[in-house]
């Protein structure tokens, strides 16, 4: 080194560019470069804190150790720490979900965070109204799949959604799920579903129809409401499935008790004036019978009404030979009357006096205490009858008699071989 | 004779934020603004007398409660206190930058201790001071904790770490609550 402003020269340079290498030996200077060399070396003090600082910064290690409060150089390094510091304050807080930051005086950056600080708030207040409506709608759901479950669970009809195109159940309510345990119902149910949905179009409001099913030879009577809907996008048909079997039942008791004879269980005089009267209005083309018992009074005379009332049960078993078809109908005391369709007189006539011979058979038992035996009349009705129903009835009750009055000898001659009643 | 209806608002070495009075009225043509400048001639010089009058610690001292006393009721008649504490400090950043005071940055908030640090800068006090190697924002220190503890209902011992007037750019405060 040649002279003092060299070796300055040459610290300097290496304080700049190579910073391990700077040494200043102060021994080296001559008195009058002594104070510009200590100079120096401060400032080379101040160079390194402040590379370091900035360092650190660079790599955003903010909790560093600060520059000297007497280098002023890293003053600005310093104010920006600090900004750094309150920006990942802030940022921690935006993170938290706190979009009241804000930050001031910091330029462009501060007009992007402030940005993005009201569009985050602005999203997240989206966001909870979204989330709200959300959730409002699940309570809204919840209460009613609750109160659908409910309602399904404990109703007692039968509620099944199936799919139409491929008769897939989508949906069945418990009592279903019972009912497709029980083997005998569930291809009778299928068969029936499967009949009703070709039967039942998309556009068709609802309908209702009976079903009948049966599970161990006992049927069972339902109404089913059918509607189409659909159902998670695919077309579908919902049936529900009302139990009516003992309505069923209560009506055909009811029926029974109004229109049924106690004794023989035939239909009574009320039920079988009413179907003349309607086969009459139809213009049908039918037959009148007018049977009656003979000797009844006889009978129960002299050996009492439950006598009297076998009697009548014996000529009720064979009237009721006559045919599966036919309607009988007890008028009252010994009078029967019998409807029937798509039988000629001739045919009918000689039925009933098959019939008839099957009853005096009764007579050849040896414990017969009386005399079995039967009158009728037969009129046939055909559709364009003129005449009203009390004089059709009026009609088989004359050709009755006729008949009684013809055969009274022979229940005579034949009645003296037993009871005198006879 | 005397006046029945004259009223007394009081001495003004009692300090009342009404007495602070209508400074708008007052002055109608100059406004409301002043320049820094005279505050801190007003500031600087009233540290010198208490300064040697008292010496530096309880000149400090005098300053601090001041500004606690100023924080305090700056903190009832300026701040919402209702709010949780993200609107405080929202609101009081807003105040602050508003009335000119300074730039307040939060760096650290300990919600279990209460514990807090922020920088204020661009302040009222100090800077572009030459730096002496000391931090002079007493009346800041004070200023801060009254402001606090009117939010909080804690008390705040508040002390400036890092002034301008030390060489650092920015004014940094520790506030330390009883409980941490």
């Amino acid at each position: 080194m040649d002279t003092a402003a060299e070796y300055l020269f040459e610290y300097l340079r290496d304080v700049l560019y190579d910073p391990a290498r700077a040494n200043m030996d102060l021994t080296r200077l001559p008195e009058g470069f002594k104070e510009l060399g200590q100079g120096l070396e401060f400032f080379a003090g101040c160079v390194s804190e402040t590379r370091t600082f900035a360092k650190f910064l660079a790599k955003g290690e903010l909790n560093c150790p600060l520059p000297s409060h007497d280098n002023e150089m890293a003053a600005p390094l310093k104010a920006l720490h600090a900004t750094l510091k309150h920006l990942t304050w802030q940022t921690q807080q935006v993170a938290k979900g706190d979009y009241h930051q804000h930050v001031d005086y910091l330029g462009e950056f501060a007009a992007a965070f402030n940005t993005m600080t009201k569009q985050l708030e602005q999203r997240h207040v989206a966001l909870a109204r979204e989330i709200e409506l959300s959730r409002q709608k699940t309570r809204a759901l919840e209460q009613s799949n609750d109160l659908f479950e409910t309602v399904t669970r404990d109703s007692e009809q039968w509620i099944a959604v199936v799919e139409r195109d491929t008769g897939e159940l989508l949906f069945c309510n418990y009592p279903v799920t019972q009912i497709l345990a029980a083997e005998d119902f569930l291809p009778q149910l299928k068969r029936r579903m499967s009949a009703e949905m070709t039967e039942t179009d998309s556009g068709m409001s609802s309908r209702s129809v009976e079903i009948e099913l049966t599970e161990n030879g006992i049927v069972q009577y339902f109404t089913a409401l059918i509607r189409p809907i659909t159902w998670r996008e695919k077309p579908s048909v919902v049936f529900v499935l009302s139990d009516v079997s003992e309505a069923r039942a209560h009506i055909r008791e009811l029926e029974n008790t109004a229109y049924r004879d106690t004794l023989t269980r035939q239909y009574n005089r009320h039920f079988g004036m009413r179907l003349l009267d309607r086969w009459t209005a139809e213009k049908r083309s039918f037959m009148l019978c007018f049977v009656d018992i003979d000797n009844l009074k006889y009978v129960n005379d002299k050996f009492g009404h439950n006598e009297g009332d076998r009697y009548i049960l014996s000529v009720t078993a064979v009237l009721r030979g006559f045919s599966p078809d036919i309607t009988i109908c007890r008028l009252g005391g010994d009078e029967f009357m019998l409807l029937a369709e798509g039988w000629d007189e001739d045919r009918a006539n000689a039925h009933l006096e098959a019939l008839r011979a099957r009853l005096l058979k009764r007579n050849e038992d040896p414990d017969s205490r009386y005399f079995h035996s039967m009158s009728y009349g037969v009129v046939a009705v055909p559709g364009d009858n003129t005449l009203s129903p009390s004089e059709l009835l009026a009609k088989a009750d004359e050709k009755m008699y006729k008949y009684k009055r013809d055969h009274k000898l022979e229940r005579t001659s034949l009645a003296d071989t037993t009871d005198p009643g006879k | 004779m005397a006046n029945i209806f004259a009223r007394s608002a009081g001495a003004h070495n009692q300090f009342k934020w009404e007495n602070l009075g209508d400074i708008r009225e007052g002055r109608g043509d100059l406004g409301e603004e002043m320049p820094v400048l005279v505050y801190r001639l007003m500031q600087y010089t009233m540290l010198d007398i208490l300064t040697k009058e008292y010496g530096t610690e309880a000149a400090d001292r005098h300053f601090r409660d001041s500004g606690y006393l100023a924080g305090t009721e700056f903190a009832k008649h300026n701040l919402k206190l209702d709010g949780d504490f993200s609107e405080f400090l929202e609101n009081l950043q807003a105040t602050l930058k508003n009335l000119k005071i300074g730039i307040l940055r939060m760096e650290e908030f300990d919600s279990e201790t209460g514990n807090i640090v922020l920088t204020v800068g661009q302040d009222l006090d100090c800077s572009g001071l030459p730096v002496t190697n000391e931090t002079v924002c007493t009346y800041d220190e004070g200023f801060i904790s009254g402001i606090l503890e009117a939010f909080t209902g804690e008390k705040y011992d508040v002390r400036e770490v890092d002034c301008w007037a030390n060489g650092d750019r920015v004014c940094r405060f520790n506030g330390k609550t009883r409980r941490a």
